[in-house]
Parts: C-alpha cells; structure tokens; sequence
C-alpha cells in the first residue's frame, strides 16, 4: 500500500480565498488518485456544521461534495477517498488511525467519519 | 419602504416559475440575470423589475444593493438561483471549467447573501438553490462541490443570523427546463429511471418549494436542506 495523501483543509481564507482553496483541493485530490495513493481530506467536524466562520463551512462541505464527487467517479478504477472529520487538538494517535483505516483499498469509499460527538443530535450532512 | 424578493437566474425556467410564486406574496420583485435580452421580456411578463449584471463579477453585490436603494426597496427575500455547469470527467475537467462553476454557484451567492442578508428587516429569507448531486454525482465534480458548498454555506448564515433573517436550502434533482431537454434522450431516460416518482420535475413545484421556505408558512425552520427529487436521492 503507498502512502495516503493527506489534504488538510485551511482555515480562515475568507469568501476571496474560496475560489482558489476549492481548485487546490480538486488538483491535489486528482493528482493523488492519478498517482494510485488512497486520499484523505480532513476538515472540522464544527466547519460542517456551520459553526463558525461562513466561508469555512462552505469549504469543508463543498470537499466533502469533491470526496463523494471524486468516491462516485472512481469506483471502476478503485480510487479511495474519503474524509475524516475531527476537532483540533485530538490526538496524533487517533488521527493517523483514522487516516490509515480510511486509506485501506479493501476498504470503505466516499465515506465520512466523525470523530467526537459534535454531531450527535444534528442534521446528518 | 417596499419589501421586495430578489431572484438569481431570473431570465431561467426555474428562476421565472419562483419569481411568478413569489409574485403574488411581495410587493415587488426584482428579477436579476446577465443577459439583458432575454430577461427584459422576462420581467415585463410578469410585471418585476429587472437588473442585467454578471453575479460571477465582484461588483454584483454593490450593483444590486445600489439597484435597491434607487427604486427604495428593502430585500425581505433573496432567491440565490442562478448557477451554471460545466460537466467533465474528473481527468478531463478543465481549471477553467472547474472554477466558473464555482465562481457562479458558489461565491456569486455567498457575496450576494452577504451584501443583503445584514440588510434584511426581521423575518427575512433567504432560499439557496443548491442540487441533489450534492450528495455525489458522475462528471460534475466541479457543480458537486459548489452545491455542496452552498449548503455549508446556507448553515453557517443561518447559525449567524437567527432569529432575524432565516436562511435555507432547496435541492432539486432533474427539472424539466430547456437544459435537460437538451440531454441525449437515451441518457435523460437512464436518469428518469432512476427517479422513484417516474418523472422529472415541473419548475413549478420546485417554485412552490422554494415559496414554502421564503413565506412565513416556514418561519421555524432555518439553516435546512429541502430535498425536492421525486425521491432519487432514497433511491436503489
């Protein structure tokens, strides 16, 4: 198994910095599957809810739109994407478990899981 | 002042069915497109107002909120409508293609709502028109992840802005407008298929839809998702 490519989803780039963080994504996410490696995106699970700043939740939905987009597309050529939503300052241990758990080809696709109960009681997204 | 509903896209088959719905629950309406040809016509049929501008441009905002201020209106609904698609396989995507989709259907409305929804009076709405390809979708990667971003956009305001201003989302699956009549018939049938209510959409009832959401008639609900396709998204 190769390395997982990690994209981890900046934070505070305002409406402006949309445009250019969503086609970052698209070319790393793309690049990586080209290249045969599992992809991971990590956002806040918060970002997904709303809670905060509103260009940072259309970013972390809007990748959680690109991992299903890229999950749906892929299936043929087994590409595996998926998303990992965590808070800040969880453990190292419990991110990279999730990351290779997330990376494995036998695996899940187009799958998000969320770590913490942030989640419980909200709208499923 | 004049409580008036603007809507995106307005020179559209969708965006015409909303603006006739809506019609008759504000006192004004401004239909706003960028062709100033087609929307003219538009407008004058079902008597609204119009703006001709290109909501990709960054001076959108301040065009319509000046646009308001000219004829005293206040915005008491927005209606973010307008959106383009640029479909390509993922490997085959263009940059170009890639960001005006994004452009159009997910910044355009995000500094729309931004400019006007700190303007609107208390019970005010606002209703973005996302997709039910959201949740995933072959050749669109670029629409997915505007439409999906729309909605978390849509959370994140409407977190923001409660209790003054109620902010939502409408989903749609496939709408009988002159965009998919111009699909290949063998592929819109593959589609229709799938659709467990056997057709496509009327522009109509995804209008009465986007009205529940607007009206007062849904004034507990905010920062939601409607999905309105004929139930694809439940689907086998």
């Amino acid at each position: 198994m190769t390395t997982p490519f990690v994209y981890e989803a900046p934070r505070g780039i305002g409406i402006a910095g949309l445009e250019a963080a969503v086609l970052d994504a698209f070319h790393q996410l793309r690049d990586a599957v080209a290249n045969g490696r599992a992809a991971i995106v990590i956002v806040r699970d918060r970002d997904l809810l709303g809670h905060g700043d509103p260009a940072d939740a259309a970013l972390a939905n809007g990748l959680l739109g690109l991992v299903r987009a890229f999950a749906t597309e892929g299936l043929r050529e087994h590409w595996v994407v998926n998303m990992l939503a965590i808070e800040e300052g969880a453990e190292d241990a419990a991110r990279r478990g999730w990351v290779e758990r997330l990376s494995d080809p036998q695996g899940v696709v187009g799958a998000l899981v969320r770590v913490g109960p942030l989640h419980l009681g909200r709208v499923p997204v | 002042m004049t409580a008036a509903a603007i809507i995106t896209g307005g020179a559209g088959a969708l965006g015409q069915s909303i603006a006739s719905r809506l019609g008759g629950d504000l006192e004004a309406l401004l239909l706003v497109d960028v062709d100033q040809q087609t929307l003219a016509p538009v407008a004058d049929s079902i008597g609204a107002d119009h703006v001709a501008v290109d909501l990709a441009s960054d001076q959108a905002p301040d065009i319509l909120s000046a646009a308001l201020d000219e004829r005293g209106w206040i915005p008491r609904v927005l209606v973010n409508n307008a959106g383009v698609n640029r479909d390509a396989r993922i490997s085959r995507m263009s940059d170009e293609d890639f960001a005006t989709v994004v452009r159009v259907d997910l910044l355009a409305p995000a500094r729309l709502a931004l400019a006007l929804g700190p303007r609107m009076p208390d019970g005010g709405s606002i209703v973005n028109v996302a997709s039910r390809a959201a949740f995933g979708n072959f050749g669109q990667a670029n629409y997915v992840a505007a439409k999906a971003g729309l909605i978390g956009l849509t959370r994140s305001l409407a977190i923001q802005w409660a209790p003054r201003v109620r902010v939502n989302a409408i989903a749609p699956g496939l709408v009988d407008t002159p965009m998919t009549a111009g699909m290949p018939e063998n592929v819109l049938s593959r589609l229709i298929d799938r659709v467990p209510a056997g057709r496509m959409a009327q522009p109509d009832e995804i209008a009465e839809a986007v009205a529940f959401l607007a009206s007062r008639a849904a004034s507990y609900v905010t920062g939601q998702v409607l999905v309105a396709c004929g139930g694809r998204s439940i689907a086998p």
